[in-house]
C-alpha cells in the first residue's frame, strides 16, 4: 500500500486529537466528541461493505448494532459476566439476523432486501421494547462501576477514544484487504451491474449474503462498544431508526463505497450534531433530522459520490489553482 | 361477536390500506421506484385535514384537499428529485425518497408536535349498529369511500384513455414514446395519482382514527407489506392484499394483544418474502 | 459439438417469443446469427447464455445440460457473453472491469492482474487501463466487454451485435478482434443484422429463429450465391 499524505495526515490527526484538546477549557467535552466521532465512523465503515461496495442499501442495520449492544449488557444483567464476555455473542445473534433477511431477499429485486430491513428493525424494536427480560422500554444497563479492568469503566472519554481507534484502524484495515481482494472486486461489480456481474461467474447471491454478513459483524461490535462506554441501551438508542439513518448519512455524506468516505462523513456531521444539539437545547434533535433529510436529499440528487467524488471532480481544478497562484506570487517576489 | 366487529373494522381499515397501497404499487410497477416517503404522503394527508378545520370547512372538502395538496407534491417531488435520480445507482434512488421522508417527518414533528389528534366532532361521530355489529360511522365512511376510490384507481388504469397510456409507459417506455406518449409526462402525472391516494388516504383515516406525524412510518410499513403481498406492481393484488393486512391486523390485534398487531403484520412480511415473493397477483 | 440447443422456446405469459429454436455449433467455428429485431435472436441468446430459462427444449454445452442452469453456471463452464447495450461497470477503470473477468479462473490478485493487462494488450485497452469506463465511447466499451469476457477465458463466445453503432474503420478493428479470439480457439457465435459483417466472418450463417422463408428472402436480398444454410 503506498501510503499517501491525506491518510498519514488523517490517522496522524486522529491520533493525537485526545492530547491536542486536553490543553483546551473544553478538553473533557471535545474528547468525548471525539470517541463519538470515532464510533459513528466504525458504524458507517461496517455499513459501507455492504451498503457503499455492494451497494445493497440496508435502512435498518441498527438491527445489528442493537444486537451489539444488548448481547454484552445482557451477558452482565444476566449473569454478572463482564459485558466484554458478551460482544462474540452479540456478533453471532447479528450475523444470524443478517442472514435472515438475506437470504430470502437476495434472490429478489434490490427494493425488496431494502424494504426488509426496515420492517425487521422495526420488528425488533417492537419486540425487544415489549419483553421484560430485556428491559422492554427501559433498557438494559451495564455496571455502573468496575469490577476489574475488564469492565472497561472509565471516568475519563481518552481510553475509550483509543479503544475506539484501535477498532476503526481495524476495520478500514479489513474493509481496505476485502476492496482489493476477489470477493471485493465481485461486490464492486455487482453494484456496477449485476447482469453483467452474472454473466461473469459472480455468484450473486452468495456474495451479497456473505458482504451482509461480515457488514453485520462489525457494526455489532460498534454497538457493543456503544454498550460499553454509555453503560446503557433501550430500544430507541440500540434499534432506533435514527441509529440506521446516521450510519447511512454518514458513510453516503462522505462517499459511500470509498475505503475514507465513512470517517470524513464523521468528521463532518459528527461535529455538526454537536453543535445543533446545542444551539437547538432539547428540540434539536428533530431539527437536526429536518437538516438530515434534506442533506440526503441533496446527496442523492447532485452528488451521489459524496465528498470523496466531490474531491475528485474539484480537487485537481482547485490543487492548480492554488499551484498557479503561488507561482505568481513567486514571481512576482523574484 | 367482538371477534367480528374487529373483524369488520379491520376490513374497513384494510380498504384504507388498500387505497394508498395500490399508490406505492404503480409506481413500483411503473419505474421500479420504491417511495419511501409513500407514508408520509399519507401522514400529510391527515394534517390537510386538520389544516381544513383550522379555516373552519366541512369535512366534505378533506379529501378533494388533501388530493389537490398532494397531487401538486407528487408532481414537484418528481420533476424535481426522482427524474434525476431515476438513471442513477440504486443508493442515490433510494436515499433520495428516504430523505425526503425524514424531511417531511420531521418537519411535521416541529410544526405539529408528536401528540396524537383528533379532528373535532362532525356529524360523522358516533356509532351504527349494523346488526349487533357497532361500528364507527366515521370508520365506515372512511372504509366505503377509500374502498370505491381504489376501485376507481383501478378502472382509471385499466379503462381509460389516460390509464393505457400510463400503463404503456409502465410496459415499455420506447414503444410508448414511438406512439406519441410523453413518458415523463405520465410519470409526473403517475407520481401525482400515487400521492393524491396517499393523501385522500390520509384525509379519510384522520375523521375516524387519531393521528400524529409517526404515524407515516408505521404507514410506510404497512404499505411495503401490502405491496410485497399483493405483487409487484398489481393495483388489484394491493387491493386484496390490503384487506388481508387490515384483517390480520385487526384479529391479531384482538386475539394475541394491541402491540403485538404490528409485530405479526411485519412477521407476515418476512413469511411472505420467504415463501410467496412474488406475492399473490406480481408477474415478479 | 460444443453447443446444443434443441426446440428451445421461451414464452413470456402469452407471448411465444421463440419457438423451437435449433442450434448445433461445432469446437472452433464461428456461427452467425441473422434475422430482423424482434425475430427472437436475443431470446434465444439469452436463453442459450443462461439469462432466461428456457420455457421448453434443451441446450447442452460441453455435454453438459446447462438448460435451467443460471448464468453464472454457464460462465464457470466455459460461456462468456456480451450485452446488445453494453453493460460496462461505468465507474470502474477499464483495467478493474477486465479483472473481475479474470478473477473467475484466478483467485489471487496477482494473477488476475497479470491476466487482465495480458488481455488488455491483446485488444489494444491497455493505454486506456486506468480510465474509468464511462469516459470511453460506445466503441471502446463495446471492446471493453469483450475483453472483459476474454479474461474469463471462456470456450464459446456470444456475442451480441457487437459491432452494432460502429463506423467503417471500428468495424474493421472488431473483426480483426474476432478473428484474434478465433485464432485463439474460441469459439464464436455473432448475433447480428449487418450482413456484410456476418458474411465475412460467420463461417455458417444461420436463420433458423426465423422461420419465415419470405422474411429471410427478403432480409437476404437478392443474392442467390449468399452462403447460407438453413436448417430445419
Amino acid at each position: 500500500m503506498r501510503p499517501r499524505w491525506g491518510s498519514i495526515v488523517l490517522w496522524g490527526g486522529l491520533l493525537v486529537y485526545p492530547l491536542v484538546v486536553s490543553f483546551t477549557d473544553s478538553g473533557d467535552f471535545l474528547q468525548d466528541v471525539g470517541a463519538s466521532l470515532v464510533l459513528s465512523a466504525i458504524g458507517a465503515c461496517a455499513w459501507n461493505i455492504v451498503g457503499g461496495y455492494a451497494g445493497q442499501v440496508s435502512v435498518g442495520h441498527a438491527i445489528f448494532f442493537g444486537a451489539g449492544a444488548y448481547v454484552p449488557l445482557l451477558a452482565y444483567e444476566l449473569f454478572q459476566a463482564p459485558p466484554l464476555i458478551g460482544v462474540p455473542f452479540g456478533i453471532v445473534v447479528a450475523v444470524a439476523m443478517a442472514a435472515l433477511i438475506g437470504l430470502p431477499t437476495f434472490r429478489l429485486q434490490g427494493h425488496y432486501f431494502s424494504m426488509a430491513t426496515i420492517a425487521v428493525a422495526e420488528l425488533i424494536r417492537l419486540v425487544v421494547g415489549n419483553w421484560d427480560l430485556v428491559g422492554a422500554a427501559i433498557g438494559i444497563q451495564g455496571p455502573a462501576t468496575p469490577r476489574a479492568w475488564w469492565d472497561l469503566i472509565f471516568r475519563s472519554a481518552v481510553p475509550y477514544y483509543y479503544i475506539f481507534l484501535a477498532v476503526l484502524a481495524l476495520t478500514v484495515y479489513i474493509t481496505w484487504a476485502m476492496a482489493r481482494s476477489r470477493f471485493g472486486y465481485y461486490l464492486r461489480a455487482i453494484r456496477a451491474g449485476e447482469r453483467a456481474a452474472r454473466s461473469l461467474g459472480v455468484q450473486v447471491r452468495r456474495t451479497k449474503l456473505m458482504a451482509l454478513m461480515l457488514s453485520a459483524a462489525l457494526t455489532s461490535v460498534a454497538g457493543s462498544l456503544y454498550a460499553i462506554k454509555v453503560g446503557f441501551v433501550n430500544p430507541e438508542s440500540g434499534l432506533g431508526i435514527l441509529v440506521s439513518v446516521q450510519m447511512i448519512i454518514t458513510a453516503a455524506l462522505g462517499g459511500a463505497g470509498t475505503l475514507y468516505g465513512p470517517i470524513i462523513g464523521a468528521i463532518i456531521l459528527v461535529p455538526l450534531q454537536s453543535a445543533t444539539n446545542t444551539w437547538f437545547g432539547g428540540s434539536g434533535s428533530g431539527l437536526t433530522y429536518i437538516l438530515y433529510g434534506g442533506i440526503i436529499m441533496l446527496l442523492a440528487r447532485f452528488e451521489p459520490g459524496g465528498f470523496v467524488e466531490l474531491w475528485h471532480q474539484v480537487g485537481p481544478r482547485l490543487l492548480r489553482l492554488l499551484r498557479a497562484r503561488a507561482k505568481t506570487e513567486r514571481a512576482r517576489a523574484a | 361477536m367482538i371477534l367480528l366487529q374487529a373483524a369488520v373494522g379491520g376490513l374497513l381499515l384494510g380498504a384504507v390500506y388498500a387505497l394508498f397501497s395500490s399508490g406505492l404499487t404503480l409506481i413500483w410497477g411503473m419505474m421500479n421506484f420504491i417511495n419511501f416517503a409513500h407514508g408520509e404522503f399519507v401522514m400529510l394527508g391527515m394534517y390537510v385535514a386538520l389544516l381544513v378545520t383550522w379555516v373552519n370547512l366541512g369535512p366534505e372538502v378533506f379529501g378533494p384537499a388533501a388530493a389537490v395538496a398532494l397531487m401538486l407534491l407528487g408532481v414537484i417531488v418528481y420533476m424535481g428529485l426522482i427524474k434525476h435520480v431515476m438513471r442513477g445507482p440504486m443508493l442515490s434512488q433510494i436515499l433520495s425518497t428516504f430523505g425526503l421522508a425524514l424531511l417531511l417527518r420531521y418537519s411535521a414533528f416541529y410544526i405539529f408536535k408528536s401528540d396524537f389528534r383528533t379532528l373535532p366532532d362532525t356529524a360523522l361521530s358516533g356509532t351504527l349498529s349494523l346488526g349487533g355489529i357497532y361500528v364507527s360511522r366515521a370508520q365506515l365512511l372512511a372504509g366505503l369511500l377509500a374502498g370505491v376510490l381504489a376501485l376507481g384507481m383501478h378502472v382509471l388504469l385499466t379503462r381509460t384513455a389516460l390509464g393505457s397510456r400510463l400503463l404503456a409507459v409502465a410496459e415499455d417506455r420506447n414503444a410508448a414514446m414511438l406512439m406519441g406518449i410523453r413518458p415523463d409526462r405520465m410519470q409526473a402525472l403517475a407520481w401525482g395519482l400515487s400521492a393524491a391516494s396517499a393523501g385522500i388516504a390520509g384525509a379519510l383515516m384522520a375523521i375516524a382514527y387519531p393521528f400524529s406525524p409517526s404515524v407515516g412510518e408505521t404507514f410506510a410499513l404497512t404499505a411495503f407489506v401490502v405491496v410485497s403481498l399483493g405483487g409487484f406492481g398489481s393495483v388489484p393484488g394491493a387491493m386484496i392484499a390490503g384487506f388481508i393486512i387490515g384483517l390480520v391486523e385487526a384479529l391479531a390485534g384482538y386475539l394475541i394483544g394491541p402491540i403485538y398487531k404490528d409485530v405479526i403484520v411485519y412477521g407476515l412480511f418476512v413469511a411472505v418474502l420467504w415463501i410467496r415473493p412474488q406475492g399473490l397477483l406480481g408477474t415478479g | 459439438m460444443l453447443l446444443e440447443a434443441q426446440k428451445v422456446s421461451r414464452a413470456f405469459g402469452s407471448l411465444l417469443a421463440l419457438s423451437e429454436a435449433n442450434l448445433s455449433v461445432g469446437e472452433g467455428e464461428i456461427v452467425g446469427l441473422i434475422g430482423p429485431n424482434g425475430a427472437g435472436k436475443s431470446t434465444f441468446f439469452n436463453c442459450v447464455a443462461g439469462d432466461l430459462e428456457p420455457t421448453s427444449g434443451s441446450i447442452r454445452f460441453n455435454g453438459v445440460d446447462v438448460t435451467r442452469a443460471p448464468a453464472e453456471q454457464h460462465a464457470l463452464l466455459g460461456v462468456g457473453r456480451t450485452f446488445q447495450v453494453p453493460a460496462t461497470f461505468e465507474d470502474m477503470t477499464v483495467l478493474d472491469n477486465v479483472m473481475v473477468g479474470a478473477f473467475l479462473r484466478h483467485y489471487r490478485r496477482v494473477d488476475a492482474h497479470a491476466k487482465a493487462m495480458e488481455v488488455l494488450r491483446l485488444t489494444g485497452l491497455e493505454a486506456q487501463a486506468d480510465l474509468r469506463a464511462r469516459s470511453l465511447g460506445t466503441p471502446g466499451r463495446k471492446r471493453l466487454e469483450i475483453a472483459r469476457v476474454l479474461a474469463s477465458e471462456p470456450k464459446l463466445m456470444l456475442l451480441d451485435e457487437a459491432l452494432a453503432g460502429l463506423t467503417p474503420a471500428e468495424i474493421q478493428r472488431a473483426i480483426e478482434l474476432v478473428h484474434h479470439i478465433h485464432a485463439l480457439g474460441i469459439t464464436n457465435v455473432i448475433v447480428e443484422h449487418i450482413m456484410e459483417v456476418i458474411l465475412t466472418l460467420a463461417q455458417r450463417v444461420l436463420s433458423d429463429v426465423v422461420n419465415d422463408p419470405q422474411v429471410i428472402e427478403a432480409y437476404l436480398g437478392h443474392r442467390r450465391h449468399a452462403r447460407r444454410e438453413r436448417r430445419a
